[in-house]
């Protein structure tokens, strides 16, 4: 089966460990919820897949079209060429270029080939991004900012997106379009995404299974659909209640 | 009547002078406007440059053609340098500009005695038919080597600035400074990145060196005069920004050779500086920089 499967990570900065043991699978077509609230290591655990954070035990592999590739220990826009989108915390953007050339930017290696299309398809998806792609990045406003974040992920053309707290800074009314559309690009898309959050009402109702991440450890993984006992559960666990 | 005469012949002068320090800034704009290295030894490597084109045109190579030819092994040298200096300083945590300029200075006194040792002290210069001669227009009387850096730096200023603008590892060496996350996320090594845009620089180093040597003799000390003034012009003209870089030189050139013409040219070499001062009283970011 295709998907990035993550077993017995650990992981942490310079002598502090923020990870213990942490095992998640995302399959494709999946929407995979990570939730936890602040400083539980969500980002910590994103930022390992992408090789960002080296991890000092445990592995992290890509299984696609019959291979297994390990991506620990690669450099990160190697794990992107592998097919790893990425929306980080922050959302990264190039500032001084436009909105197009932070799009071009993106169109590498393997999705070279697909520039055009992707382009097609990120203005398709993002009106406003086509509207204002000569405007530079750093001008824009944030939940423009988050769009153009995903449109770049997938201009890599992603087999899995990862993205790290898309409602982060957003008025609520943006957070419910971003996370519709993060949705429609599963459901439409077939796309593969695996989703940090910690607002757990947003994440609940677009995820077809959830970990909860507490103190570096996943404490619930929700393997089946989410219903209403599953989100008692996760809710409880998310805040720390037995 | 003489005023005008002076003044016209200035502005020439100027003009072609800015050419010059633009040629010799350009690799400073990359190095130090884009990837934040304050290589001080860059006006040194022009010299060098200067020197491998004397060497060529002794075996009758035109000097233009061969700093063509050069450019390739003065990149793959940039290349080499940049993998030594990220190794020895850029991996080892941040906050070592002090010892990146050390480390730029001792270049430059390493490729200055390099030199010495190889060339002696004496003047070098190049041989080619249009050294030597002068043209005429209206009141202005300007030798004929002085077009080419008039015409080298608009032209390469103009193939770099579609090149930055135009591809794909342009967009990622403006970006590089920025936010290297943003490259990586975006399937770029931001290292691969960095290492190719100081072999750009330094190829620039060739070209501007062969300028040089046609406008005038030069010694192994030849890039001392540059220095500051060459930091000024990738200041003035706003961190990173490429045609400011020209625009920044010309105005720094004819400041220059006005203040040569009708003041002492003693004035002159303090000149970029005043501009400099004043500039970025009005704009702290140069006169082509954007905030950042
Ligand atoms: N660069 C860093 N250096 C040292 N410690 C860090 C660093 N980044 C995060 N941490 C620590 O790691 C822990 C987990 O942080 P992380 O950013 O992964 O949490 P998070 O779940 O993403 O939180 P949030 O919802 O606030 O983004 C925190 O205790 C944090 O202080
Ligand atoms: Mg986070």
């Amino acid at each position: 089966m295709n998907g990035l499967v993550v077993e017995g990570l650990r992981a942490g900065y310079g002598a502090v460990n923020v990870l213990h043991d942490v095992s998640i699978t995302v399959g494709e077509g999946e929407f995979v919820a990570l939730l936890g609230m602040n400083g539980n290591g969500k980002s910590t655990l994103l930022n390992a897949i992408m090789g960002f954070v080296k991890p000092s035990a445990g592995s992290i592999r890509l299984f696609w079209d019959g291979q297994s590739v390990p991506l620990a220990g690669q450099a990160p826009h190697r794990i992107v060429d592998l097919g790893i989108g990425y929306v980080p915390e922050g959302r990264r953007l190039v500032p001084n270029l436009t909105v197009e050339e932070n799009l071009k930017l993106a169109a590498r290696g393997r999705a070279k080939n697909d520039f055009a299309e992707n382009l097609d398809f990120c203005f398709e998806t993002f009106q406003i991004l086509k509207e204002r792609r000569r405007q530079l990045a750093g001008t824009m406003s944030g939940g423009q900012q988050q769009q153009l974040a995903i449109a770049r992920a997938l201009m890599t053309s992603p087999r899995i997106m990862v993205i790290d707290e898309p409602s982060v800074g957003l008025a609520p009314i943006v957070v419910d379009q971003m996370i519709a559309t993060i949705k429609e690009l599963q459901t439409k898309r077939r796309m593969t995404i695996l989703m940090a959050e910690q607002s757990f009402f947003q994440a609940v109702e677009v995820a077809s299974r959830a970990y909860v991440l507490a103190h570096g450890s996943i404490v619930h993984a929700i393997e089946h659909g989410l219903d209403a006992e599953a989100m008692e559960t996760i809710r409880n666990a998310m805040m720390g209640v037995e | 009547m003489v005023f005008l005469d002076l003044a016209l012949n200035a502005l020439a002068s100027g003009i072609a002078l800015g050419c010059i320090y633009a040629l010799v800034a350009l690799g400073l704009a990359i190095t130090f406007g884009l990837l934040h290295i304050p290589n001080v030894a860059h006006p040194a490597l022009v010299i060098a440059g200067a020197y491998a084109v004397v060497l060529a045109n002794m075996r009758g190579i035109d000097p233009i053609l061969a700093a063509l030819v050069l450019t390739l092994p003065f990149y793959a040298v940039g290349l080499a340098f940049y993998e030594f200096y990220a190794r020895a300083f850029e991996r080892r945590g941040r906050g070592n500009t002090l010892q990146s300029l050390t480390l730029f200075f001792g270049v430059s006194l390493i490729v200055e005695i390099a030199l010495v040792v190889a060339f002696g002290t004496d003047l070098r210069s190049v041989s080619v038919p249009y050294v030597g001669r002068s043209f005429e227009l209206g009141l202005i009387v300007l030798p004929y080597r002085f077009l080419v850096p008039a015409l080298l730096a608009p032209a390469v200023i103009l193939g770099l600035w579609l090149y930055m603008t135009r591809t794909h590892s342009g967009l990622a060496m403006r970006a590089v400074a920025h936010d290297e996350r943003a490259l990586s996320i975006s399937g770029h090594d931001p290292v691969a990145i960095k290492r190719h845009a100081f072999g750009l620089a330094t190829a620039l180093a060739v070209l501007a060196g062969a300028a040089l040597v046609i406008v005038g003799p030069v010694d192994p000390f030849a890039g001392r005069v540059h220095l500051g003034r060459v930091f000024a012009v990738v200041v003035l003209a706003g961190l990173g920004s490429i045609p400011g870089t020209l625009a920044a030189a010309i105005i720094i050139g004819v400041a220059e050779a006005f203040v040569t013409a009708f003041l002492s040219p003693s004035w002159a070499p303090g000149v970029a500086f005043a501009i400099l001062l004043g500039t970025l009283a009005l704009r702290p970011n140069g006169i082509f920089g954007t905030a950042r």
